[in-house]
């Protein structure tokens, strides 16, 4: 589009000399960027996996002491006993860290930032300042968060969805003090961090797309991406609405969120008129399209990665777009099914019941679509392409598994048990984590510029596979079972006993994964330095930002933006040498890079050129 | 002579006077361990640190003044200043102890009766009260059990992280001597393939073993206990089936073509971009088979929520951190008015002791219903959200501080048919806290019974009534 005009800026820009704090720091570089979401999402990950390990050996032995607990936490683990409130605080950061900062910051900061300027065809986001901030935010929100785990009575011990009172009261149990307002300060931040984000990846994706890319060219983690900005842009603000109530709730005596309370913690004020399920309503306006925000991204990725590594076109590109759309829209209508049981009206439970169960068409579309996609395809098994499986096949367990908690009928006795552990682990946690490591092996070359140790990889994929799924399906039957989920220990109840040894192989399974994932972190980092070098076009893809040289520019292409002439899926095209053709080669007999290439999804026309390299 | 006499005559007065004592304080203990069981039981034990801490001794360690006023309200003591309760307050990490001022001297001075008599008794009798793992041979068997595992699992531990040092090396390795090579030594595409395929067979393998072995444990295995649990249960095995149809197909599909589609290096893949039939197709099937589940879920969904019934016996749940009181209707059916200001001052649940409905109302710590008999449970909290759950009922609502909710049903298999059934005769229906409430939100349970009629009227009978009818009608009568 304004290609001149961008041809010129990128000049300007090789004039200034980077020095350390410009090009490793307070970077506008977009990869830059990309690289330091990923890397502080790899940091914020691994510490919320650490947690996550020391509550599972706290379920897993309940009556056993662990002496080390007590040199990692202190007084929260007197003689190696984890402290019951500090098991709250644990699920808390652990659900806090996975959801916002690896999930959303970590994927779509990470692939947005990415790859929208570089498959788009642009030479940066539209503001790159705004971009940098939006990392800084995020950064900031990251230190407070973690911040809160060394004050006073601990970080905040709500659980994740942070429901009031028990947030808003400073003293109803120890986390909800300095630990809540840290945790609510962090939020706040973080939302300033995904809206400054998402405003830039709109604009960036309607107004810089390069000569050619129509939005029917796009690639669908561009998609992917676009409509998962638009949610978050449409959410984010609800829960900051959301979170400055509850602040105003918290310190200065105002009752949006308390009704009737007569505990000695309410500080003997008469706190009436509020209502607690008031917050469920604002949280939730956000917490479901936010399932979607972590979603979709991580199943753009897999579109791609399973189109280049099928050596196949994504099976119907337009219904994928449909479907993107489609679970958008219905995304925010669905919020209340979190809420069936909060006695909120039986008429209104049914509705939000009716687009819940709605949703899951579009779901099954899109993965009918990849499975087309791999039907007598070429499969190159990299580890990208692994985990892309990995997550269809996630995103088919734990999906099917919301028909029941979609049902409201259903809900009443699945509702906060362990089937919601497992269903939302397998469909928004595996599923999203493993699109983020498919996009993280797919885009490496891109990233740093060389490729990871591809054995490595391997070993990690099946170690992580085989150490989710045991990790995660049998607590489905835990959850049939009646067992609660956040509770510190099942001891108090004889029918719970009974899963002593599940939850001993769950925890056992749990640090097997955790083990793999030394190997993953090695594999990352000592790549950096010590990678093979990264060809031009590693995986013999379409996209445009494999035309990119390998070596990071300002601005991507040395030259001239190319322009594109086709979808980003022509692949295997009958006629074609190649099984391969970029989106920046013309037909034969195509001059305008808007004309509709020739003959494009006819098999029968035989007019491609050879695919020359740009 | 003469003193002899007077000697014991003295004796048989002090014994009168000793055996009276006892018997006083073996009372006061009795009354105490009610009181113990009610109260105290969700955050302590005697003998070990629970969320709060060990209470053995307590009357030791403690003047019993102090004691005293720490459990009425603890938290205005830590503010007055007092040392001992400030540093009690920080040894527990700050976690507030909920206050009792509804019990009055006496009830709290046999609840420390009760807790002397149990430090002094050795400690395997001393695990007595709900929350505490029953000291059954079954339970210390399964501990036994733990141990043993646990050391086999520590090794697990160790072999697991030396096993994956070991690929690690191994990969490097591998990797060196195929950059030497100039091709890969380990064909991965050829071994993930077949590893997929191994991924498939063994994961349907393990799922269906998974239901042999552990659908038993699920309480769809000993069927509902409710009337509209039967409906509910049916449902839920229509979604099993479905999904589970569902799940397989897909399941099989993908891996069955990431083993067969594999490159080889020679095969080039099928263009196929397109086929809107097919489509189409794999749009609406979802669609019909989502419609009829969507269907069924209505039309259960609206008959559990709008279960009114005239016949049913008026039933209010209450909650608090971290306990849960019932409070039946009476012989009237109507539950008396209660006011959030008055909680914890006339009565702990705040009820109107005015209002004529509240005078035959019975509060009690366990939940005993009648089989057969529709209940209709209001449910009330004190601080923060809660919910109640009965799992074997499929019943579940949240308790909601300002905001009243309810939900109907009929409890249809009594605790004794229960427990037959199931083959475990201490089996007890519970009513447990599933919403994130605080520190022992994983103790706060009420037990349930379901009587017989029968039984139900003759345990009925045993309760106290709130207000006692001829002092409600002498006050009635000294008003007039």
């Amino acid at each position: 589009m304004s290609d001149h005009n961008l041809t010129h800026n990128h000049e300007e820009h090789e004039h200034h000399e980077d020095n350390f704090f410009s090009k490793y720091v307070f970077s506008m570089d977009h990869k830059m960027i990309a690289r330091q979401f990923l890397i502080t999402g790899i940091i914020m990950g691994t510490i919320g996996m650490i947690m996550s390990l020391i509550f599972r050996l706290q379920l897993a032995y309940p009556d056993m002491k662990f002496p080390f607990l007590e040199g990692v936490l202190g007084h929260w683990a007197k003689d190696g006993k984890l402290d019951p409130n500090f098991y709250l605080a644990l699920i808390t950061i652990h659900g806090t860290i996975m959801v916002f900062y690896v999930l959303t910051a970590g994927l779509s900061g990470t692939f947005s930032n990415l790859l929208i300027p570089l498959q788009i065809g642009a030479r940066d986001m539209a503001s790159p300042f705004m971009n940098m901030l939006s990392y800084w935010f995020f950064f900031a929100s990251s230190v407070v968060l973690l911040s809160s785990l060394f004050v006073d009575g601990g970080p905040a011990s709500a659980g994740w969805t942070v429901y009031p009172p028990l947030s808003a009261l400073p003293s109803a149990i120890p986390g909800s003090g300095t630990g809540m307002t840290l945790w609510l300060a962090a939020m706040i931040l973080f939302i300033a961090s995904a809206l400054l984000g998402g405003i830039n990846y709109i604009a960036t994706v309607l107004n810089m797309r390069t000569k050619g890319m129509k939005m029917t060219r796009l690639p669908l983690t561009i998609w992917a991406f676009f409509v998962t900005a638009i949610l978050g842009l449409l959410s984010f603000p609800v829960l900051l609405g959301g979170s400055l109530l509850l602040v105003f709730d918290r310190s200065f005596g105002t009752s949006f969120y308390l009704s009737e309370i007569v505990a000695e913690f309410a500080g003997g004020i008469e706190r009436t008129g509020g209502s607690p399920i008031l917050f469920q309503h604002l949280f939730w306006f956000l917490g479901h399209p936010e399932v979607y925000i972590i979603l979709l991204p991580a199943l753009g990725i897999t579109s791609e990665v399973i189109a280049t590594n099928s050596r196949k076109p994504i099976f119907g590109y337009r219904a994928m777009i449909g479907s993107i759309l489609a679970i958008g829209i219905l995304s925010f209508i669905v919020w209340g099914h979190h809420m069936f049981i909060t006695g909120m009206n039986p008429f209104l439970g049914s509705v939000f019941m009716l687009g819940t169960l709605i949703i899951a068409v579009p779901s099954a579309v899109k993965t009918f679509n990849y499975l087309a996609t791999l039907w007598k395809g070429n499969l190159h098994l990299t580890p990208a392409m692994m985990f892309a499986i990995g997550l269809v096949s996630f995103f088919i367990s734990g999906g099917l598994t919301g028909i029941y908690l979609g049902n409201a009928a259903l809900d009443i006795n699945l509702h906060d048990t362990y089937f919601v552990v497992a269903h939302f682990h397998l469909v928004m946690g595996s599923a999203a984590i493993f699109g983020m490591l498919s996009g993280i092996y797919h885009w490496y070359p891109k990233l740093f510029g060389r490729m990871m140790n591809e054995t490595a990889g391997h070993v990690h994929f099946w170690l992580t596979i085989v150490s989710a799924y045991c990790v995660f399906f049998p607590m489905h039957f835990m959850g049939l079972a009646g067992v609660p989920r956040r509770y510190y220990a099942n001891t108090a109840y004889d029918q719970f006993n009974v899963f002593v040894d599940m939850n001993q192989f769950i925890t056992i399974a749990a640090i097997l994964g955790g083990a793999a994932q030394l190997i993953f972190l090695a594999n990352f980092f000592i790549s950096i330095y010590k990678g093979k070098r990264a060809p031009q076009n590693p995986w013999n893809s379409t996209t445009l930002e494999w035309t990119a040289p390998v070596e990071h520019l300002h601005g991507n292409w040395p030259g001239e933006i190319p322009h594109v002439y086709r979808w980003a899926y022509d692949y295997s095209k009958p006629g074609a040498e190649e099984d391969f053709i970029p989106q920046n080669i013309p037909d034969a007999g195509q001059i305008d890079p808007m004309e509709e290439a020739v003959g494009l999804p006819e098999p029968s026309k035989k007019s491609v050129q050879e695919p020359v390299m740009a | 002579m003469k003193i002899v006499k007077l000697l014991s005559k003295f004796t048989l007065l002090v014994a009168i006077a000793f055996t009276f004592t006892l018997k006083l304080s073996a009372q006061s203990a009795e009354e105490g361990k009610t009181l113990y069981n009610a109260n105290c039981t969700a955050c302590h034990a005697i003998n070990e640190k629970v969320v709060g801490p060990a209470l053995k001794d307590v009357h030791k360690r403690r003047e019993e003044a102090w004691l005293i006023k720490w459990i009425k309200n603890s938290q205005a003591l830590v503010k007055s200043g007092d040392p001992v309760a400030v540093q009690v307050y920080k040894e527990n990490n700050e976690a507030m102890m909920t206050s009792f001022e509804n019990l009055s001297d006496n009830e709290i001075k046999s609840l420390l009766a009760y807790i002397k008599a149990e430090s002094e008794t050795p400690a395997v009798t001393a695990t007595a009260g709900v929350a505490v793992p029953a000291p059954t041979a079954g339970a210390t068997a399964s501990a036994a059990s733990t141990d043993w595992d646990s050391a086999i699992n520590w090794l697990l531990f160790i072999i697991a992280i030396v096993l994956t040092l070991i690929i690690a090396t191994v990969s490097k390795i591998l990797g060196r001597i195929g950059d030497i090579q100039g091709k890969p030594v380990v064909n991965w595409n050829k071994t993930n393939s077949i590893l997929l395929l191994a991924f498939l067979i063994i994961g349907l393998g393990a799922t269906a073993w998974e239901f042999w072995a552990h659908s038993k444990h699920t309480v769809f295995s000993s069927g509902s206990a409710s009337e509209h649990g039967a409906e509910y249960d049916s449902m839920f095995m229509v979604t099993l089936i479905i999904t589970g149809i569902v799940f397989v197909i897909t399941q099989v599909l993908l891996f069955w073509y990431g083993y067969k589609y594999k490159s080889d290096g020679k095969r080039k893949a099928l263009y196929y971009p397109d086929n809107h039939k097919i489509e189409l197709l794999w749009t609406v099937i979802p669609a019909i088979v989502l419609t009829i589940l969507v269907v069924r879920g209505l039309l259960t969904w609206d008959e559990m929520m709008d279960n009114k019934n005239e016949k049913a016996r008026n039933i209010e749940i209450y909650a608090y951190q971290f306990g849960w009181n019932a409070r039946y209707a009476g012989a009237d059916n109507k539950l008396g008015s209660h006011n959030f200001r008055e909680v914890g001052k006339v009565n702990a649940l705040g009820v109107d002791t005015n209002d004529v409905n509240a005078h035959d109302d019975v509060i009690t710590n366990e939940l005993h219903l009648e089989v057969n008999q529709p209940v209709d449970f209001a449910f009330r909290a004190k601080d923060v959200i809660h919910s109640a759950y009965l799992p074997h009922f499929r019943v579940q609502m949240n308790v909601v501080p300002g905001l009243p909710t309810r939900f109907a049903f009929k409890p249809t298999v009594t605790t004794a048919e229960m427990r037959t059934k199931m083959n475990k005769p201490e089996f007890d229906y519970v009513l447990l806290c599933n919403k994130i409430c605080g520190g022992a939100h994983y103790r706060m349970k009420m037990k349930v019974v379901v009587h017989t009629k029968e039984d139900y009227k003759k345990w009925m009978k045993t309760q106290k009534v709130l207000v006692n009818k001829k002092t409600a009608n002498a006050s009635a009568v000294a008003l007039n």
